[in-house]
């Protein structure tokens, strides 16, 4: 089972290579990524990917909530606690 | 898409809006006269009233738009189950003429069609399509407002008279802008709506919606709204979305190649579904027109407080 930290880690490394055109000293762990255009709906499914293989579990579409992805502390609060049921 | 049973429709309740002006086909098609008809039109003046707001432009597109536009926002393959295509014979006489040769119609209403012309329209499917493509590649200096109105259609599992129709009638109005334009638009806009439903006495709650997608789980867009709700629904009776207002965020801008400063211009909408108002403001208020509210006169109420014009 990962640490929180190393799920934290492995997304912020993620984001960065999604975001490579932007000044990454601006993406904080409480930046909207979405909101602001660092991601956009076609990294998605990798991103959702990258969650499941963090936590060890899979993600059900469908249980997902408005906000879950909004930052990073948003998805480690959501998703870091593997085995938890989203 | 499979056909699916309709639900049941209320007999006296159809004989009622029968009354009023609905001549209704199963396949989807609602034609209006009489009351419903001069109220269809009092619910668009009204629209556009609202849309006076802004001093939004109006603007008239035809009935269908080029696929090749609405694949720049991978219509067909987000909406497949929905699309309905302008189709025509291949023009060629001998074509024609086995056209002609055969039965042209078979017993069960469908064209006997022998070869087709290739396939590169689509009847719009909302309003605001026409307003990106129309706009494609332009660039502008401040916030652009815009007011449509056209014929929708849609293939729908099944069809229900003046909530669920395979086409009809969508009043837009779109802000073309930055983010924090679009924000300000959609706010104003909410808080427009929510004092014209008052004025008008239709009780509706604001509910958070995600488009009609094909296989949405495999969807990215789908998954996105679920989690970065962009579509609010005004919502009639706990099921019927009578008008909705929606983020585009830079999707149709980068699509469109629309630019504001360089940058792709972001959008949002407001739409309502002029069909759905007639159901609502009938069952709320009765099949006596006498009951009916004066909907250009809150609509005018509402603007005057809102200023009337840009902020």
């Amino acid at each position: 089972m990962r640490s929180e930290q190393e799920i934290r880690d492995s997304l912020r490394s993620w984001v960065l290579t999604k975001a490579a055109d932007r000044d990454s000293a601006a993406i904080t762990d409480q930046t909207a990524l979405f909101e602001e255009r660092y991601l956009r709906s076609v990294h998605l499914p990798e991103l959702l990917l990258l969650l499941e293989r963090l936590r060890g579990a899979p993600i059900d579409v469908e249980d997902l909530n408005p906000g879950d992805f909004r930052d990073i502390d948003s998805m480690v609060l959501r998703f870091g606690n593997a085995g938890a049921t989203p | 898409m499979t056909a699916a049973p309709a639900p049941a429709v209320d007999p006296v309740r159809s004989a009622e809006l029968a009354q009023l002006g609905l001549s209704w086909q199963p396949s989807g098609q609602a034609a209006l006269r009489g009351p419903l008809l001069r109220l269809a039109e009092e619910c668009d003046r009204a629209f556009v009233t609202l849309a006076g707001i802004w001093q939004a432009d109006e603007e008239r597109h035809p009935a269908s738009l080029p696929a090749e536009r609405l694949q720049r926002v991978d219509y067909l393959r987000s909406f497949p189950h929905q699309a309905t295509f302008a189709a025509r014979l291949a023009p060629e006489e001998p074509n024609l003429d086995a056209f002609l040769d055969g039965p042209v119609l078979d017993e069960g209403g469908t064209i006997a069609v022998t070869e087709l012309a290739p396939v590169s329209q689509v009847l719009t499917p909302a309003a605001c399509y026409h307003v990106f493509s129309d706009h494609l590649g332009e660039s502008f200096d401040g916030p652009r407002y815009l007011t449509t109105r056209n014929t929708c259609f849609r293939h729908e599992r099944y069809y229900v008279p003046l909530r669920r129709l395979s086409s009809f009638t969508m009043r837009e109005v779109v802000c073309l802008g930055t983010s924090a334009e679009i924000v300000d638009f959609l706010q104003r806009a909410r808080a427009a709506l929510d004092a014209f439903f008052e004025l008008v006495d239709l009780p509706l709650e604001w509910l958070t919606a995600t488009d009609p997608f094909f296989r949405p789980r495999a969807n990215p867009r789908y998954i996105m709204q679920r989690v970065e709700p962009v579509k609010h629904e005004a919502t009639y009776g706990g099921d019927l979305a009578i008008a909705s207002i929606n983020r585009h965020h830079d999707h149709f801008g980068v699509n469109f190649e629309l630019t504001r400063g360089g940058e792709p211009t972001h959008s949002g909408c407001v739409a309502f579904g002029i069909e759905r108002w007639l159901f609502a403001i009938t069952d709320r208020h009765g099949t006596d027109p006498a009951g009916w509210p004066r909907l250009e006169d809150a609509a005018t109420k509402v603007r005057s407080s809102l200023g009337g014009g840009r902020t």
